[in-house]
């Protein structure tokens, strides 16, 4: 991993208006993003994790530019894109390259899909015709699909052959940034460990920058470096994985934690009841921290204040006013 | 738990097909299991393997255009369920037999309020008044706590969270107080802090009512923290089963082995920072269902198969405390450790 970020994200806003009343007036805003900072470096996996609605895929949406920013800034590749037009970013785009959870949904039925893959070859003027053919060739067998393969259309694949179909189109252009979105949550899990363990690969050999996004707490494990955990719309803790799983500083991330299940009957019961009650809408977040409605720390002060992501050991940022920098208020006990 | 003897449920040798384009398909091909009182079995495989299937064959509800249950018998308190009428089977269905799914609004009838729903279902089958039904209603709501229970009542389902539409699903299904609860992968859709509440609730409701619960799911956290046994399918078949301790402890079919092998874990021991141990791959696909498995149906798959597996389909046997696998080499694989 070197130093220098590929991708900076800073004060990310993204807010999708509500519109009502007959005249369709805006009435209020699904605060979807709500102020967003990280940074990924080469070679490094950020992942994001959180509970649906929490604001991941927009996120990959925004930095990806298919939809545009409310605030904040986005660097890719040490360049600002944030106010390029769709013209102007087209330049970038081979930088940054994106696999769905579904990327069954994304490919034309009716194209072969050796021309599915090849299409951003073509597209970024990089290779035509057999030079074109030799490298969607080449791609497959890197992504672990047979070259004769590129005459079968998508629906004639499984979950994770589509899946590695996904992955080769995204890795044709070379990008230094792949934004993966729950790209293995609708796989079967045996199927799920073949397509994680060609993403590290990848990643080794090719040096990719991963926005990993998952709901999935053993998956994000597993391939992050460093993980960000949401909540409606604002990172409540970052830090690198290993002081996530066993320093967790923020009460979400502890009651995230807790309510995980694992493949071990001998842990049952060690579960904790810490989080009751249904996440808010994000069209009406609680004031001051968004967590307070569910939080079993929550004072009268959390019900006003929105705590600032402050960093409180190197690497490890935590939005919660419990959480002064410097103080130390004991452990959360976490299981495991 | 129930203290009358034997099973509540016993499934013997059922193959259920679905006649499509590509042929036939042989969804359920021999699958045996028994479901004590008051016990919870899991069900667990990947996607395809026939626990829906196998769940939908014991309520009834494979669809007769397509679908039919070939053979086999399905004993519900020693009654043959597959020769019933659908009469007979409507008045066990969400009384004695109750199911929750999924995803919830696929059963829940968006233009009725939850609280005319549940009430509707116990006075069809207790033929209490609709009064006594609604009241019903409300202690069931209150049971599966959901805040302000008299409110909710008088509420449509698209007005409550995934959460609460599961719990409201919970509640119905257990008016009645079924004998066994059918649960196809309830928590599936949820994020976990609420399969956690949801999971939580269904054990402990459990408990109290002494409800025999079939949990099916894919998900093996969700199978070691709440089910006492477990059946493993794979393409169609019960591929092995045993306590729930046993299974995690000493699984002897190499797919159930690959399973618990292939899954990233929470559990084990923190890594340091960057490093990621390979995820063991099970290399492969499932099979098609539409050609007759000749054999071991794990063959293509499977690193100790030999050619006996591919041609002679392995009967289960008893590996020891009844502890059930369908391997013909399990000795070898126990020493593989
Ligand atoms: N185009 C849109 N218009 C209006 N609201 C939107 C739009 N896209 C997303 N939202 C809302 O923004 C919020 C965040 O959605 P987002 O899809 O980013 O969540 P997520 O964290 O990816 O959730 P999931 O885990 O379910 O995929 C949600 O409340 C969602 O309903
Ligand atoms: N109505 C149907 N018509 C034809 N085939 C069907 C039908 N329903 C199920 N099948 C097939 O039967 C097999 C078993 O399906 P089933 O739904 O039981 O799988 P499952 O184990 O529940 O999987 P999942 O985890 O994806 O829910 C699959 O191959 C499926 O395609
Ligand atoms: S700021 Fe208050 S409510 Fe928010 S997480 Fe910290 S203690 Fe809980
Ligand atoms: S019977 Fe043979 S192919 Fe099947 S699981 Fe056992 S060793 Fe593998
Ligand atoms: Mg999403
Ligand atoms: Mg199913």
């Amino acid at each position: 991993m070197s130093d220098a970020p590929v991708l900076q994200v800073e004060g990310l806003v993204k807010h999708f208006p509500i519109q009502g009343g007959l005249l369709q007036r805006q009435v209020g805003a699904v605060r979807a993003v709500d102020g967003v900072t990280f940074s990924i470096r080469r070679g490094e996996t950020l992942g994001l994790v959180g509970e649906s609605g929490c604001g991941k895929s927009t996120i990959g949406k925004v930095v990806l530019k298919l939809i545009e920013p409310t605030a904040g800034k986005i660097v890719l590749a040490g360049e600002d894109v944030t106010a390029l037009k769709p013209g102007a970013m087209w330049t970038h785009r081979r930088r940054i390259q994106t696999i769905f959870q579904d990327p069954y949904s994304s490919m034309n039925p009716r194209l072969p899909s050796g021309t599915i893959v090849g299409e951003p070859l073509e597209n970024f003027g990089i290779a035509r015709g057999a030079a074109r053919d030799e490298q969607v060739a080449q791609l497959f067998r890197r992504v672990g699909l047979r070259p004769e393969a590129m005459r079968k259309y998508a629906h004639e694949f499984s979950g994770g052959q589509r899946q590695r179909l996904g992955i080769a189109k995204a890795l044709s252009v070379n990008p230094d940034v792949i934004v993966a979105d729950e790209p293995v949550s609708a796989l079967d899990v045996s199927v799920q460990a073949q397509v994680l363990n060609l993403l590290i690969d990848l990643q080794e050999e090719y040096g990719l920058a991963y926005l990993f996004i998952s709901h999935d707490l053993a998956v994000m494990r597993h391939i992050s470096h460093r993980i960000a955990v949401m909540y409606l719309g604002r990172i409540v803790e970052l830090a690198d994985k290993r002081t996530l799983f066993t320093q967790p500083l923020h009460p979400y991330t502890e009651a995230l934690l807790s309510a995980a299940t694992a493949p071990d009957p001998k842990r049952r019961g060690l579960r904790k009841k810490i989080v009751q009650g249904d996440v808010p809408s994000p069209a009406n977040p609680p004031p001051g921290c968004h967590f307070h409605t569910r939080c079993l720390y929550a004072t009268a002060q959390c019900r006003v204040t929105a705590p600032p992501l402050l960093e409180v050991a190197p690497g490890h940022h935590v939005a919660c006013l419990r959480r002064p920098v410097g103080g130390d208020p004991g452990p959360l006990s976490i299981p495991g | 738990m129930s203290g009358t003897p034997g099973p509540i449920l016993e499934v013997r040798d059922l193959h259920t097909q679905f006649s499509t384009l590509d042929g036939i398909v042989r969804a359920v091909d021999g699958v045996s299991f028994d479901v004590a009182r008051g016990e919870t079995l899991g069900i667990v495989g990947e996607s395809g393997c026939g626990k829906s299937v196998t769940a939908m064959s014991i309520l009834r509800l494979i669809p007769r255009e397509t679908g039919r249950i070939a053979s086999g018998s399905i004993r519900f308190e020693g009654e043959e369920l597959t020769t019933l009428t659908e009469e007979e089977m409507k008045r066990l269905r969400g009384h004695r037999i109750s199911m929750i799914f999924q995803e919830p609004m696929t059963s829940l009838n968006p233009v009725l309020t939850v609280g005319t729903q549940i009430a509707e279902n116990v006075v069809r089958h207790l033929g209490v008044s609709w009064k006594q039904g609604r009241e019903r209603a409300f202690e069931m709501l209150d049971l599966v706590r959901i805040a302000d229970a008299r409110r909710r009542l008088d509420e449509y389902p698209h007005q409550l969270s995934g959460g609460m539409r599961q719990r409201v699903m919970i509640a119905m299904a257990l008016s009645c107080d079924p004998q066994v609860l059918i649960a196809d992968e309830p928590t599936t859709a949820l994020d976990v802090t609420i399969q956690a509440q949801i999971l939580d609730l269904m054990i402990e409701l459990k408990e109290k009512t002494g409800t025999a619960i079939v949990l099916i799911t894919h998900d093996l956290g969700v199978v070691a923290e709440t089910t006492e046994r477990v059946v493993v399918m794979y393409a169609g078949r019960k591929v092995e089963q045993a306590s729930v301790e046993t299974l995690f402890d000493e699984p002897l079919h190499p797919y159930t082995r690959g399973l618990m092998r292939a899954i990233p874990r929470l559990d084990v021991e923190a890594d340091a920072a960057g490093t990621r141990p390979r995820l063991q791959e099970i290399p492969g696909l499932v099979p098609i269902l539409t050609q007759p498995i000749i054999g071991c149906a794990f063959a293509p798959r499977c690193g100790f198969a030999t050619d006996r597996c591919r041609r002679e389909r392995p009967p289960l046997i008893d590996a020891g405390a009844g502890h059930l696998v369908a391997c013909w080499e399990v000795d070898r694989v126990r020493r593989a450790a």
